[in-house]
This record gives structure tokens, sequence and C-alpha cells, in this order.
């Protein structure tokens, strides 16, 4: 490899995507405003009361005002039709009905909300009850220390999305594009080596995931107190090698694709599963048999946990070793397949 | 120092052959073709749409691998071992390419000239094509024209001593078109050696040595553009438009025996009868017609006569026009 020509091809490649806005924006714009929507979107707030009903009796009233000092929940005094019509249509997640003197719990256990709903009216029933005095005083704490609520978890998880996005469609896409105005015949006809030109590509249509990355970053600790507790080197070594990573599959896909529909589809079937099982917006530690299995197959799933200790945790390079191993063989897999597979034409 | 390969043609191809298949149909673009291209000249492949041009010089170009057949470029063969050092001495300039949208001229010649050890300054290659004005200009603000310019620089800032052209006019103006022309010239006198295609028999007969006239993946006749032309027998048209009804219009064999005249033709029009003589001189076959039709007593409504081109040598060859819509 000739550096001069690596470097040549490492401009083109910058100045012709940095002045092209709509994919600046869509590749770097865009999962900056998701962060920042959903940064504010799930900040920490009170839980919405959950409804249930009670049925009219002549007992009711009581009840009803027992339930109604739970601040958790949201009662209304129905008759028995309406009670059973709003449970069915899930408009009330429990119905309470007083049955000789004694209350009667109805509710379908299938629905998430209905144990909730079952455990908060018991609890009211229990504070009201003479022997609550007896019983120690829980308190509790809302968990709202930075590092631990679910925009915490979001941040790292975006910067992974990203790096993924800019793998996928900053590299990918665009070489299928050259190869379609046969932009990249040209070049093979002269003496361009092609791992000057991929190696010289690749930088060229990457190097701006640094400064998204720390873009990212800024946004979340600025905004939300977001803390960066592991070192800044080795979160921009997690930057940089995973988004080498996600560009060799990028490259990889777009060794042999000859049209712009082929190359589209070949990213979604990739990002798709991603975006879904990778981790960015749910945990997928706790998904079970072969779904687990998948998520534990896809880089994305290993780039965000990465990125999340060194984000949430006090550590330092050597401490991401591993990963970054992981990432690299990854990444110079997918190269040497891409290198041996690429068609020009 | 002159090796072996110093030598050698230009281009040598013999026996090529290349077939698409799409499907169940099989086109055969290139069909045992064989063709030499000595050092320092301008050779012209001339045929109609499909005829296989463009397949043929990419197999030249390293591009295409041939089904059948030997090529060889400046001495050596493709897939060798060191196509690089082909690559380091041609020059091309594709049917059709895209260059970056937002790259400008400078960054684009530049991008192609950085992979050759030796060649033009970005500069030189600019002023070669006279695009200095447009030295800052993206892709995207270019007219037809000077993109096509451009690529030509493209294909010679790393200084080749063997250019491809492939269609390089099809599209510009007359005056780009000449000046495209010049720079090819330029490039000849230098001692360089060129390939071109074109549909436009005046581009090949102004600019090239040599014309191979191709037609369905095979060279139907070779020779310069004065020697196809000089094939025909004949190398003038006169074409005199009578007055329908206004005499008794002479026979075809009439006509064949005024003097110089080669072949003549009839064609019928509403209110007038065209007729088209090929002829070896006009100076002798015109003044001679002009006094058949005049004791006729035909009247006259248009009258013209032309220098064969080789559309009319292609015509003659295969029956067909060169291009859909007649001759240029
Ligand atoms: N990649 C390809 N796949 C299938 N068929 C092809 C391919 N390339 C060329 N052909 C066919 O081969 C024949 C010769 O094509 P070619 O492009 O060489 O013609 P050409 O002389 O350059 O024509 P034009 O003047 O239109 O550029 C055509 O019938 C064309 O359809
Ligand atoms: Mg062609």
């Amino acid at each position: 490899m000739r550096w001069r020509v690596v470097r040549a091809v490492t401009r083109t490649a910058f100045l012709e995507f940095w002045r092209s806005p709509a994919a600046v924006f869509w590749t770097y714009g865009f999962p900056l405003g998701m962060a920042f929507v959903l940064g504010f979107a799930f900040q920490p707030a009170a839980l919405p009361p959950v409804p249930v009903a009670v049925i009219a009796s002549p007992g009711a009233e009581h009840y009803a005002t027992m339930l109604r000092r739970s601040a958790r929940l949201d009662v209304e005094v129905l008759d028995e039709a309406d009670a059973d019509r709003a449970l069915a249509r899930g408009r009330v997640a429990l119905s309470l009905h007083v049955q000789d003197g004694a209350p009667v719990l109805r509710s379908d256990p299938t629905r998430p909300e209905a144990e909730l709903a079952r455990l908060l009216v018991e609890r009211a029933m229990i504070d009201a009850s003479p022997q609550a005095a007896s019983i120690a005083p829980v308190r509790h704490e809302v968990e709202d220390r930075p590092g631990a609520r679910y925009i915490d978890f979001l941040v790292p998880g975006l910067i992974g999305l990203n790096l993924l996005g800019a793998g996928m469609y900053g590299v990918g896409f665009n070489l299928v594009q050259m190869r379609t105005q046969n932009l990249l015949r040209r070049l093979f006809v002269t003496p361009m080596r092609r791992s000057e030109f991929i190696a010289g590509y690749l930088l060229g249509r990457s190097v701006l995931v640094l400064p998204e990355a720390l873009v990212i970053v800024l946004f979340g600790t600025l905004l939300w107190g977001v803390p960066l507790r592991g070192s800044v080197l080795a979160l921009l070594s997690i930057v940089v090698v995973g988004g080498l990573c996600f560009s060799g599959i990028g490259v990889l896909c777009a060794s042999r694709a000859r049209t712009i529909e082929t190359i589209s589809g070949l990213i979604n079937a990739v990002m798709l599963p991603m975006w879904i099982l990778g981790g960015t917006f749910f945990a997928n530690e706790n998904l079970e048999g072969p779904t687990r299995w998948a998520a534990e197959a896809m880089p994305l799933t290993h780039v965000n946990r990465a990125l999340r200790t060194v984000m949430l945790e006090p550590c330092g390079l050597l401490d991401v070793l591993l990963p970054l191993g992981g990432f690299a063989a990854l990444g110079g897999l997918c190269f040497w397949l891409a290198l041996r597979m690429f068609r020009w034409q | 120092m002159t090796s072996a390969a110093d030598a050698a043609p230009a281009i040598e191809l013999a026996g090529l052959r290349k077939a698409f298949t799409k499907g169940r149909e099989t086109t055969v673009a290139v069909d045992h073709l064989d063709l030499v291209v000595r050092r320092g000249e301008v050779f012209g492949l001339l045929g109609p749409n499909g005829a296989g041009k463009t397949t043929t010089v990419e197999i030249c170009e390293g591009l295409t691998a041939p089904d059948a057949g030997e090529v060889r470029i400046l001495g050596r063969s493709w897939r060798d071992g060191d196509d690089g050092a082909i690559r380091a001495r041609i020059g091309v300039c594709l049917q059709e390419t895209r260059f970056h949208e937002h790259a400008t001229v400078r960054e684009v010649l530049a991008l192609f000239r950085v992979s050759f050890e030796r060649g033009r300054s970005v500069d030189e290659a600019m002023a070669l094509v006279s695009l200095e004005e447009k030295a800052d200009a993206r892709q995207k603000s270019l007219s037809g024209g000077q993109r096509q310019r451009l690529a030509v620089a493209a294909a010679l800032v790393g200084d080749p001593e063997l250019l491809f052209l492939d269609e390089p006019t099809t599209g510009l103006d007359p005056q780009s078109r000449r000046q495209l022309w010049q720079v090819v010239r330029d490039f000849r006198a230098g001692g360089g050696t060129v390939l071109l295609t074109t549909h436009y028999m005046d581009e090949a007969e102004q600019l090239c040595d040599r014309v191979a006239v191709v037609d369905r993946g095979r060279v139907i006749a070779l020779d310069t553009p004065a020697g196809l032309i000089r094939s025909l027998g004949a190398e003038h048209f006169v074409t005199a438009d009578v007055v329908a009804d206004s005499g008794v219009a002479p026979t075809e064999a009439e006509l064949r025996a005024l003097p110089d005249v080669a072949a003549a033709a009839f064609d019928t029009a509403p209110g007038s009868v065209r007729l088209t003589l090929t002829v070896r001189s006009v100076h002798r076959a015109l003044p001679a017609l002009l006094t058949l039709l005049e004791q006729r007593g035909l009247v006259l409504g248009g009258l013209s006569t032309r220098h064969a081109t080789l559309e009319d040598v292609f015509v003659h060859l295969t029956g067909r026009q060169l291009r859909e819509g007649g001759a240029a």
C-alpha cells in the first residue's frame, strides 16, 4: 500500500460525504436527533395511576374511599355491567365486588397491569387495617442517581447504533453507488490497488464517527448528567475499533452487490435484527433461548455492552481489551473476505 | 533500450470472442475479431449500436475477460501477473462514467493522477482540455461537454502511451468536438497511440489513420479512411431532383452510360423524382447529366453533390445505415 494513494482516496471519500448534506444528516444528524428526543421522552417521571373499578353496591363506598387513599390508584365506582365492559376493554385493570360483606377482586391475570393493580389494591387494604401500624414502615426511594436511569442505558446504546449505521449506510451503500456509476471500474483501470482503495475509502467515510460519538456523549453529560466513569481512551478505542468492525461488515455487504436494491436489502437484513435485539433500546440480557443466542451473536450487543461498561463503570483500556480484540478480529475477517470477493464492476 | 515488448504493436487481438448470456438468450458481442493497432497511430472502431465496439475496447482495457482469443497490450497480456505494469501505461475514457458528484475538476484529476508513479501535473491535464476556468467547479455544475473533456483529461493525466477513448465526442457541440480532436492529434504528435470508437464517420475520417468497420462483432473492412472510400469504386454522389411529369425520365441504363458514372438509383416522392448517381469524377459526370436532362425537357427542382463518406462504405458493405435515422 502506498500511503499517498490511501490519503488521496480518503480525502476524496471524506469530501464527497461531507459535501452532501443529506448523507451527513441521515447518517449522523438523525441519530443525534433521536438521542435527543428519546432522552427527553424517558426522563424519570411519576408513573401514571392504575385504573380500577369498584362495583356499586351497599358496601362499595367504604372500599372506594379506602382505595382512593393510594396515590397509585385511580378509582371509579361503576355498576356491574359497566365495570365488566371496562374490564373487558382493558380500560380498568381490575374490578372490586363486595359480596356478602367481603371484597372479591376480579382481573385477567394475563394482562401485565392486572398483577400490579391487585398488589396495589391489597396494599391499600393493608394500610387501612388496624394491624398496619405493627408492620415496620418501609421507606422507598426513587432511583434517579446518574448511571442507573434509562437514559444512562440509552446513550451508550445510541452510540453503538450510530456506529452500525455509519458502517452500513456511510460505507457500504455508497460503495455500490460508485459501482453503479462506473466510477469503480474507471478507478480499476488505473494502477490503484484494491487495498489502497478500500483502506482509503473506509477511512474517509468513517472518520466522522469519532466526533459524532463525542457529541452524543457531550449531549448526554450536559443535558441529563449521563456519567463517563471509565477512561476516555477506552471509550475512543471502542468507538474506533467498533466502528471499523461495522465498516468491515458494510464493505463486505457491498463487495459484490451490483444494484442499489441489493445493497439496500442486505443493509436492512443486517441492521434490522440488531436494531431490535442488539440491546440499544432494551436490555437483551434477560432474553431466553434462541433469541438470546441470536442477541449474543450480534456485534452490536457486544459494542453496546463495552460502551456501557466504559461509561457507567470506572474502568480503563485494559478492562475492554477482550471486546476490542473481538471487534478487531471480526472487522479484520470481514475486510479480508471483502478484499478477496471485491468486484470493481 | 528496446526490448521485444517495446517493439511490439500497441494492441494485438487474435481470434477474440465474447458472448453474454442472460437467461436463455446469448448475445455474441465479439465474434472472432482480429486486429493489430500499430504504435503511434490513431485507430478507429466504427460501427452501429451494439456492434461490439465497447466490448472490444473493454477487453483491451482488462475490464472484461474474453471467452477466447489472444490479447496483447503493449506486448503484455492481462492476468499475467503484472496488470499494474499495463495500467501504468494506458489511459482510459469509458463510454460512460460519473465522477464524484461533489468533487471539483481539480480533485477528480488529482485522484486519477495519484496512483501513477509518473505523469502530468493536474494543471497540465486541465490545460490540455481547456478546463482551467472550471478548475474549482464541482461535477454537478459542469455541462455534458465539460464532463466529457474532464473524462479525457483524467485519461491523460497519467501520461499514457496508449489511450482508449470510447465515444469521446458523443453529445458534444461541434466546437467541443473539434477541441477534443485537437487533443487527440496533439497526443498522437507526442508519439502516443489511440484506440477510439465512434459513430461519427466525419470523426473517423478526420482523426483516424486507420479505421476498422465493425458489425456484429466482426471487422468487415479495415483501411485508411481514404482507402475505404476508394474501395467503393466511386467517391462522389450527385443528387438531382426533377419535377415529375415535366418530361421523359431517363432509364438507369442511360444514366450509367454517362461518363464516370458507376451506379444510379431512383427515389420517387410526390411531385418529384430523385436521381442519385455514384460517380468517379463530378466534373465529367455532372455536365453530361445536365445535358441529358435538358434534352428530355425535365425541369430541375434541386441539385447537389457530395463526397462519399464512411457512411456510404458501411451502407455498401452491409446494406444498412450506420445510425438509425440515416446519414449525418
Ligand atoms: N454486460 C453485458 N451483458 C449482456 N449483454 C451485453 C453486455 N455488454 C454488452 N452486451 C451486448 O453485446 C453487444 C455489443 O455491445 P457493445 O456495448 O460492445 O456495443 P457497442 O458497439 O459499443 O455499441 P454502442 O455504439 O451502442 O456503444 C450488444 O448487443 C449488447 O447488448
Ligand atoms: Mg459502446
